[in-house]
């Protein structure tokens, strides 16, 4: 491939790049806004996604209710409550869970080191951790099996709650009273974005094994039981299965929705997203909307450069230029200002994400900025940006170039 | 070498129509140096635009060097302003934004020459117009006899053997024009064919053969 020509070309472009200076500028402020608007767009979508599997990511939980139907000869607005036995009962006939795990708890006075708090108990077992997403900080873990087969009066401490009772402290193996009975800490919650919940964030909660907790609690029923299925697909199909289940051994018709209480969050989390991928096509359209603005903007002022450079296109076509030379000419320029101003467009955008994403989020006080800190930068966006762009700016270059190809040399040369 | 018969050339804007030239035929043979004079709208720069195929005409018939110009696409045409002819302007028609040397390199590179060949070509060209070390300069930095010969160097680039000079010494002082004038002689006497738009008869003097253009017509 002959260079000559397209080195000759970027010399005459580089004398007067100041001329370009408004294109560049415009593809620059193009590229910066179009993509942090996009890097904000899947941001937010993310952090979506993170915040609510800061509740739990495939988690059905179901509670009791009150029946709303009247069932073989029973009244109805019996209150209906789910029981320790019903987990096995369900695990045992509804193959499709993957775990379950029972879950009480109350408001009590908790108190360590001469702090006295009154906070949200909760007995549970192993499995809870994964299906609520309960991470411990380094040097402690979560409830196991054995403290849950044990009845171990070992207690796992949302990081608000450790902050509370003991300070900057660590409270890993240091003593809680709850109710009057001690409770060996054995880890703390590593902090989470979460934006859904239903007795207050985790950072607030105090979780025991399901026996150790039933000596605080003497309650037989339990407040909810979660389940995790095998596949997210099988959501609906195991909340019929708990319905009819439940329905037959605690009497209530299956049909009726009030009877027990349903939080699929896999059905929430679908929803969520459908609203955030709206979101981000919105934002999408915004972008390429910008862009079509952007490359009318290129055409003006690519045949406004034409006009200005009308006698030396006249020059050239008397000195011998081919038309191709002309169209090339306007091409290549049209391209270095490409170059230029989306290099510096990404440059500048993708360091403004990298700064924005050091800025920390208060896990403490869950506001918006937790969505807008957390701005990604994506390749694939800007690769497919890069192509949508090259094609405008590509187009909006060779209208100008073509019409100042088929310039009238005499014409040209007399043009002032 | 440049051979026209009954070139006619009609303008027309909307309803209206300019008839610039009602019928020219002339010949020029080959090395011949000759002025063409007339008063302002009489057809010279016309007459000169179609010599250089820069235009084309609305009728008759154009030869040069034996072909036809009236079948030629714009590239073609282009072409042969490339090779066969050398322009030099009144006001000189130098790109700004290059240097002299860029200047002289221009035809060179629309006709695909080699780097070592333009370079060897440029330096010889810019040497013979005494401008080489004027080389890195922009026009603009340049005097107005200086710009002529950088526009006189970049005609010759690729050798041509006919030079078409439009009122060559109008933006000059009399002594930058002389010098202008010597180089056009020189080249004349070197076997190039010239052909001159001028208004001045001290410069027309210099010329073999002086035709006078009235109306569109050969007096």
């Amino acid at each position: 491939m002959n260079l000559t020509l397209p080195r000759f070309f970027w010399s005459e472009y580089r004398k007067r790049r100041k001329k370009g200076a408004l294109i560049t500028f415009a593809l620059f402020w193009g590229t910066l806004s179009t993509l942090l608007l996009m890097a904000f767009g899947q941001g937010m979508s993310i952090q979506f996604q993170v915040a609510f599997s800061g509740l739990g990511e495939t988690l059905i939980m179901v509670s009791g209710g009150q029946t709303s139907l009247e069932f073989e000869g029973l009244p109805k607005g019996r209150p209906n409550f789910l029981y320790p036995e019903d987990i096995d009962y369900l695990k045992d006939r509804i193959p499709e869970i993957l775990r379950i795990a029972p879950e009480s708890y109350g408001y009590f006075q908790v108190s360590a080191k001469g702090k006295e708090i009154n906070r949200t108990v909760h007995g549970t077992t192993a499995e809870f951790a994964v299906m609520r997403t309960q991470v411990p900080q380094m040097g402690g873990r979560f409830l196991n099996a054995d403290d849950v087969a044990e009845g171990r009066k070992v207690a796992f401490l949302g990081w608000k709650v450790a902050s509370d009772l003991f300070a900057a402290a660590d409270p890993v193996g240091n003593q809680i009273v709850i109710n009057r009975i001690p409770f060996t800490v054995i880890g703390v919650l590593k902090k989470k974005i979460q934006d859904s919940m239903y007795q207050g964030p985790d950072a607030d909660q105090i979780y025991l094994s399901f026996h150790a907790y039933r000596q605080i609690d003497n309650r037989r029923r339990l407040d909810r039981i979660h389940i995790q299925p095998r596949e997210a697909g099988q959501s609906r199909l195991i909340e019929d299965r708990v319905r009819a289940l439940l329905g037959r051994k605690d009497r209530f018709d299956p049909a009726d929705r009030y009877a027990l209480g349903f939080w699929n969050t896999i059905e929430n989390n679908k929803e969520g997203l459908a609203v955030f991928k709206g979101i981000e096509i919105f934002l999408g359209i915004i972008g390429v909307l910008t862009l079509l603005i952007g490359a009318v903007g290129v055409t003006n002022l690519m045949y406004a450069v034409a006009k200005e450079r009308t006698k030396e296109i006249g020059i050239k076509l008397a000195i011998g230029a081919r038309r191709r030379v002309i169209v090339q000419q306007f091409i290549l320029e049209t391209m270095f200002v490409f170059a230029k101003g989306t290099f510096w467009g990404f440059i500048t955008a993708f360091n403004i994400v990298h700064l924005i994403r050091l800025a920390p989020i208060n896990y403490d006080s869950f506001g918006i900025e937790a969505y807008l800190l957390r701005p990604v930068f994506s390749l694939q966006i800007f690769i497919a940006y890069m192509i949508i762009l090259g094609a405008l700016v590509f187009l909006s270059g060779i209208f100008p170039a073509w019409r100042a190809s088929r310039l009238n040399p005499i014409e040209s040369l007399r043009y002032e | 070498m440049i051979e026209l018969q009954g070139i006619k050339k009609i303008y027309r804007m909307g309803s209206q129509s300019l008839e610039a030239l009602r019928g020219v035929s002339l010949k020029i043979g080959k090395g011949e140096f000759i002025s063409i004079m007339g008063p302002s709208g009489s057809g010279k720069s016309t007459l000169m635009n179609i010599i250089g195929c820069l235009d084309t005409p609305t009728s008759g018939e154009y030869v040069l060097d034996g072909d036809k110009v009236a079948g030629l696409s714009f590239d073609q045409l282009a072409a042969v302003r490339n090779r066969k002819i050398g322009f030099v302007f009144q006001n000189f028609n130098l790109l700004p934004y290059a240097t002299a040397w860029e200047n002289v390199e221009l035809p060179l590179l629309f006709d695909g020459k080699s780097a070592r060949k333009r370079k060897e070509r440029v330096t010889e060209l810019l040497n013979a117009v005494g401008l080489y070390d004027w080389r890195a300069h922009r026009p603009s930095e340049l005097s107005g006899g200086q710009q002529q010969r950088i526009a006189l160097a970049r005609a010759l680039a690729n050798d041509p053997p006919i030079l078409l000079a439009d009122e060559p010494t109008g933006n000059l002082d009399s002594k930058s024009g002389e010098e202008i004038m010597d180089v056009l002689t020189m080249l004349w006497k070197e076997g190039r064919t010239i052909v001159m738009v001028t208004h001045n008869d001290h410069v027309s003097a210099r010329s073999q053969r002086i035709i006078r253009l009235f109306d569109g017509l050969i007096i």
